[in-house]
C-alpha cells in the first residue's frame, strides 16, 4: 500500500538560490588550482570536471524535487482530486513538467560542452568554455523561478494537509456550515478543532482518531457546503466534496432542524438531495442536531418520509446504505453523541467486514477467529475443585493476596471514590528497584543488591561470603550431604530391578534357547568391555577417524566374511607392497628455487653479521683499523 | 490486566524474563525499568528475582523453564547462578540442572502446573526429569509444524495462545491434551514467536511494548485475565478481527 507522506517533501529553493548552492558547491568540492604550462590534457580534464560537476548538482537537485512531489496520476484519487482542488492540477503538472524539461536541458548542455572541451587548446579557451556551460546552465535553471515559487508555496501547504489514509477506516461529518459538525468531532475525539459560533468556521479538512472496538478510526470534519450546482462551488466546498466522493466512509449528515445556524429546513434538505450521488455505495447516517432547541413539528414527519424514500432507493437500485433511521443528538447538552457514533462505526464496520468475508484472506484467519476448548470443559460448568479434577481439568493457582488486591481494587470502583490520601501514601510508599535506582546515581551507577530477597532460614545468612572452592574442592558438589548413601540406594534398586527382568525373560524359555540367551548377553558384556578399553580414556570422542587395520586384520576379517584364502593372501600382499614403498621427494628443493645472490653472498660472509656482504664487511675493517 | 513493556528497547519480553505462578525471574538489564514493571505488579504475591542463567546470559525465558512446582535449567548454568537461584526461591520450588543436548530449555519446553509440551527430539532422560521436577504429564508434541514449542506457544493453566497458523484441528486436538482453551493467535504487532513477546501467569500477562490493542484483548481474554469467557469475546469481537487480519 502507499502511504502518502506529504510532510516530509525537502524545501524547494529559489531560481537564485539553487544557482549560488551550485556554483559554490562547485568551486568547494572541485580542484581550484590550474596553471599554464601544465599539460594541455590535464587542463582539459580540471575544466571538464568543473562542469560535469556542476551538471551532476543540477540534475541530482532537480530529481530530488521531481522524486519529492505525489505525482497526481499515480496517488489515490483523493488525493489526486484534492491536489486538483487545492493547486490546480494543469499548473502543478506544468511545474514539475518544467522542472524535468531543464533537467534534461542541462545534462544535453554539458554533454556538449564537454565535446567541445576536448578540442581546447590552451587554458584560456578551456576556461571560456567552462564559463559559458556553467552560464547557460545557470540561465535554464533561471527562466524557472516561477515554477520554483509556486512549488515552494505548495509544498508549504501539502505539509499542512492532514494526513488521511484513504484505505483506513473513516467517518466523514457532512452538512450545511454551522450545524454543529466541529463540536461533534471534538466530542468524540481529540482533534481539538476551533469551534466557533459563526459559518465558516472551518475552511478545511480536519482528522482526528478514536478507539472503537479495538480499532482505531478516523473522523474528518469537513467545512460546510451550501446547496449550489458543482461548478460555483469554491475551493473550501470542493475539499468536502472530494472526501465524501472519494473516501469509503460512513458518511454522517448533520441537520439542523431548528434552523438556528441560519439556513433554512428546506434549503438543509436541498442540499441533501443534491449531494445523492455522492453517498452512492456508502453507509449514510442522519443525525439531526440541537435537540435541546425547539424544532418545527413537521420536521420528524420529513424525516421519516425521507428516510423511506431512501431506503426504497437503496433497495431498487442496490446503492445508498442508509440506517434505520435517522438519529437525534445534542453537542450542546452531549446526549445520543456516543450512540451516533456507534452506529456510523457499527455501519462501516458490517460493510467492510462483509466484503472481507468474501475476501481471498478470510480463509486464512479463520483459524484465528477460533477458540479450542477441551471437551471436558464444553459439557459442564462446574465450580466444585473435585468434580473438576476428576474430569481433569487444570485448576488455577492464584495466591490468596491477589484475590485481595483484586476485591479492594473492585470496591473502590464501586464506590467510585477518588483514591484516598492513605492510598496515595500507600503507593508512594513502594519503592521499587527504579526509585532505589534514581537516588543512587541512575542507571549504569546503581547495582541492585541481589540478596536482599533471599529466603533463608536466618535472615542474618543473607550476606555471608561463601567460598566457591576449598582445598580444591568444588563447595557445591558436596551440597548434598547424604550423596553418597542415595546413589548406593539407587543402584541397589537398580541391580534388584535388573536382576528381576533377567529372570522374567528366562523364563517360558527352553533349555537350549536360555544358553543362547546367556550367551548373546555375554558376548555383549564382552563386545561393550573391549570397547570402552579402545575408547579415549580422556572422553568419548565419537568423531575422531577410525584407526586403520593392519594387514593381518585386514586379513582376518576378509576370511571371516567368507572370502577366497588365495584371493585373501593376494591382496594383503598387495596392500604390504604398496605400503613398503615410500614415495622420493619429486626434487630436491634447492634446484628448484632459484638462488637469490643476496643469499648466496649471505653464506659467503660468515665472518661476522649484520653486513650485507663480504665486501662491505671488509671496507668496515678496513675503515676501524684506520681509525 | 496485560501489561505491555520493553526491555531495553527490545519487545521479546519473553526471552529476558521467566513468570510462573510461583515465582518470577528477570533478566538483568543496564537499568531497573524492565524489573520494576514486575516487581511493581507482582512482588506482593510472589518473589521476583534478578539472575543470568548459562554463565551471564541475559536470554533467561529462553533458557529455563519451570512452573510453580520446580525450575529446570541448562546445563550451563554455573554453580553460582543456581546457588543464588537456590536461596531466592522458596523450598517448595524443586532448582534442577538439566543435562540436554538441546540446552535452550525454554525454547523446546512449554509447560504449565500440570501438562507440558516438548520438542519431539528432546532426551528420554530429560523428559523423565521433567515430569518429576515440575510435576507434569509430558508430551511430545510440535505446534504448526514448528518443533520449538516454547518459542511458539504460550501457556498457563487458564488457556493458552499458540502459533498463528495452528489449524483449527490441531488446535482441538492440543486443547484435549492439554486441557485448556487455545487460541491461535499474535504478539508484538504481527509477531509469531508467542513465547518471546509474551510471558503469561495465572492472574497476569507481560506482553512487548509493540502488541495492539486487538492482540493485548486476545491475549487478556484468553488468560482470563477479565471477567469475560474467552468463546463469548471471540464472537464478540469476531468483526474487529476480521477487519483487522483480512
Amino acid at each position: 500500500m502507499v502511504t502518502y507522506n506529504l510532510k516530509k517533501i525537502q524545501t524547494v529553493p529559489g531560481a537564485k538560490e539553487l544557482i549560488d548552492i551550485v556554483l559554490s558547491k562547485t568551486q568547494r568540492k572541485t580542484p581550484t588550482v590550474i596553471h599554464r604550462h601544465y599539460a594541455i590534457s590535464r587542463i582539459r580534464q580540471f575544466y571538464m570536471r568543473k562542469i560535469k560537476f556542476a551538471q551532476q548538482t543540477f540534475h541530482d537537485k532537480l530529481s530530488q524535487i521531481l522524486q519529492d512531489f505525489p505525482k497526481v496520476d499515480e496517488i489515490h484519487p483523493f488525493y489526486a482530486d484534492l491536489l486538483n482542488v487545492l493547486y490546480d492540477r494543469d499548473h502543478y503538472k506544468l511545474a514539475l513538467g518544467q522542472l524535468s524539461k531543464a533537467r534534461s536541458l542541462i545534462d544535453n548542455l554539458s554533454k556538449e560542452y564537454l565535446r567541445l572541451l576536448k578540442y581546447g587548446d590552451s587554458l584560456y579557451r578551456c576556461k571560456m568554455l567552462k564559463r559559458a556551460a556553467v552560464g547557460r546552465m545557470c540561465t535554464i535553471v533561471k527562466r524557472l523561478a516561477s515554477s520554483f515559487g509556486y512549488l515552494e508555496r505548495v509544498r508549504q501547504h501539502m505539509a499542512r494537509l492532514p494526513s488521511i489514509d484513504p484505505h483506513m477506516r473513516c467517518l466523514i461529518i457532512a452538512g450545511y456550515p454551522n450545524v454543529g459538525k466541529s463540536s461533534f468531532m471534538n466530542l468524540i475525539t481529540r482533534a481539538n478543532v476551533d469551534v466557533q459560533p459563526y459559518p465558516f468556521t472551518t475552511k478545511s479538512l480536519y482528522v482526528g482518531h478514536m478507539d472503537y472496538r479495538y480499532l482505531r478510526w478516523q473522523v474528518i470534519d469537513t467545512p460546510g457546503i451550501l446547496d449550489k450546482p458543482l461548478e460555483e462551488r469554491n475551493t473550501i466546498e470542493m475539499q468536502s466534496i472530494t472526501a465524501l466522493a472519494h473516501l469509503r466512509a460512513t458518511i454522517l449528515f448533520f441537520l439542523d432542524p431548528s434552523e438556528h445556524c441560519g439556513f433554512s429546513w428546506e434549503q438543509q434538505i436541498g442540499l441533501f438531495h443534491s449531494l445523492e450521488p455522492l453517498f452512492v455505495e456508502k453507509p449514510l447516517l442522519i443525525v439531526c442536531n440541537k435537540t435541546d432547541l425547539p424544532w418545527q413539528s413537521q420536521v420528524e414527519e420529513q424525516l421519516n418520509a425521507l428516510v423511506r424514500q431512501e431506503s426504497n432507493h437503496s433497495n431498487s437500485l442496490d446503492k445508498p446504505v442508509l440506517a434505520d433511521g435517522w438519529m437525534k443528538m445534542s453537542t450542546l447538552e452531549k446526549t445520543g453523541v456516543v450512540e451516533v457514533r456507534n452506529t456510523a462505526c457499527d455501519l462501516l464496520l458490517s460493510q467492510r467486514v462483509e466484503s472481507k468475508v468474501k475476501g481471498p484472506r478470510a480463509q486464512s484467519i479463520l483459524n484465528r477467529l477460533h477458540v479450542a476448548v477441551p471437551a471436558s470443559m464444553t459439557h459442564t460448568s462446574c465450580d466444585d475443585q473435585k468434580e473438576e479434577e476428576s474430569q481433569g481439568l487444570c485448576r488455577p493457582f492464584i495466591p490468596e493476596s491477589v484475590w485481595k488486591k483484586k476485591q479492594e481494587n473492585k470496591t473502590m470502583e464501586e464506590e467510585e471514590k477518588e483514591p484516598s490520601e492513605e492510598d496515595h501514601r500507600k503507593d508512594s510508599q513502594k519503592i521499587l528497584e527504579k526509585d532505589l535506582e534514581m537516588a543512587h546515581g541512575g542507571a549504569g551507577v546503581y547495582s541492585s543488591d541481589w540478596n536482599k530477597h533471599y529466603l533463608l532460614r536466618d535472615d542474618s545468612w543473607k550476606y555471608d561470603i561463601m567460598p566457591e572452592i576449598v582445598e580444591g574442592h568444588n563447595i557445591l558438589d558436596f551440597i548434598d550431604t547424604d550423596i553418597d548413601e542415595r546413589l548406593a540406594a539407587l543402584e541397589e534398586e537398580e541391580v534388584a530391578r535388573e536382576a528381576m527382568s533377567e529372570n522374567d525373560e528366562m523364563e517360558g524359555l527352553d533349555e537350549e534357547s536360555q544358553q543362547r540367551l546367556q550367551r548373546i548377553r555375554d558376548k555383549k558384556v564382552l563386545l561393550i568391555r573391549g570397547r570402552s578399553k579402545q575408547r579415549n580414556p580422556i572422553g568419548a570422542n565419537k568423531m575422531t577417524k577410525a584407526h586403520p587395520k593392519s594387514s593381518q586384520e585386514w586379513r582376518k576379517q576378509w576370511l571371516e566374511m567368507g572370502m577366497d584364502k588365495e584371493r585373501v593372501d593376494m591382496t594383503t600382499k598387495q596392500i604390504l607392497s604398496h605400503r613398503s614403498q615410500s614415495r622420493e621427494p619429486s626434487k630436491p628443493r634447492s634446484q628448484s628455487r632459484s638462488t637469490s645472490t643476496y643469499r648466496w653472498n649471505q653464506t659467503k660472509a660468515e665472518a661476522g653479521k649484520g653486513f650485507v656482504n663480504h665486501q662491505q664487511k671488509q671496507k668496515a675493517l678496513h675503515l676501524a683499523r684506520k681509525t | 490486566m496485560a501489561i505491555r513493556c520493553q526491555f531495553e528497547s527490545s519487545s521479546e519480553v519473553g526471552v529476558f524474563a521467566k513468570l510462573t505462578s510461583g515465582y518470577c525471574l528477570v533478566s538483568v538489564g543496564s537499568s531497573e525499568n524492565f524489573y520494576s514493571v514486575f516487581e511493581g505488579e507482582l512482588a506482593d504475591h510472589i518473589p521476583v528475582i534478578h539472575t543470568t542463567v548459562g554463565g551471564g546470559c541475559r536470554c533467561i525465558g529462553r533458557l529455563a523453564v519451570g512452573n510453580r512446582r520446580g525450575l529446570l535449567l541448562p546445563n550451563s548454568t554455573t554453580d553460582q547462578e543456581l546457588l543464588h537461584i537456590r536461596n531466592s526461591l522458596p523450598d517448595s520450588v524443586v532448582v534442577q540442572r538439566c543435562e540436554e543436548r538441546l540446552n535452550a530449555l525454554g525454547n523446546c519446553i512449554v509447560t504449565n502446573d500440570y501438562v507440558a509440551l516438548v520438542h519431539p527430539d528432546l532426551d528420554r532422560e530429560t523428559e523423565e526429569l521433567i515430569a518429576d521436577v515440575l510435576g507434569v504429564t509430558v508430551f511430545r508434541q510440535d505446534i504448526a509444524g514448528e518443533a520449538l514449542v516454547g518459542s511458539y506457544c504460550c501457556l498457563t493453566n487458564q488457556g493458552g495462545l499458540v502459533h498463528p497458523l495452528t489449524p483449527i484441528e490441531d488446535q482441538d486436538e492440543l486443547s484435549t491434551l492439554i486441557r485448556v482453551p487455545l487460541v491461535a493467535g499474535t504478539i508484538n504487532r504481527g509477531s509469531e514467536v508467542i513465547g518471546a513477546g509474551l510471558v503469561a501467569n495465572d492472574w497476569s500477562a507481560f506482553c512487548g511494548l509493540d502488541t495492539t490493542s486487538t492482540e493485548l484483548s486476545v491475549v487478556e481474554s484468553i488468560f482470563r485475565l477479565r471477567d469475560m469467557e474467552p468463546v463469548s469475546f471471540m464472537s464478540e469481537a469476531k468483526p474487529s478481527l476480521i477487519e483487522n487480519l483480512a
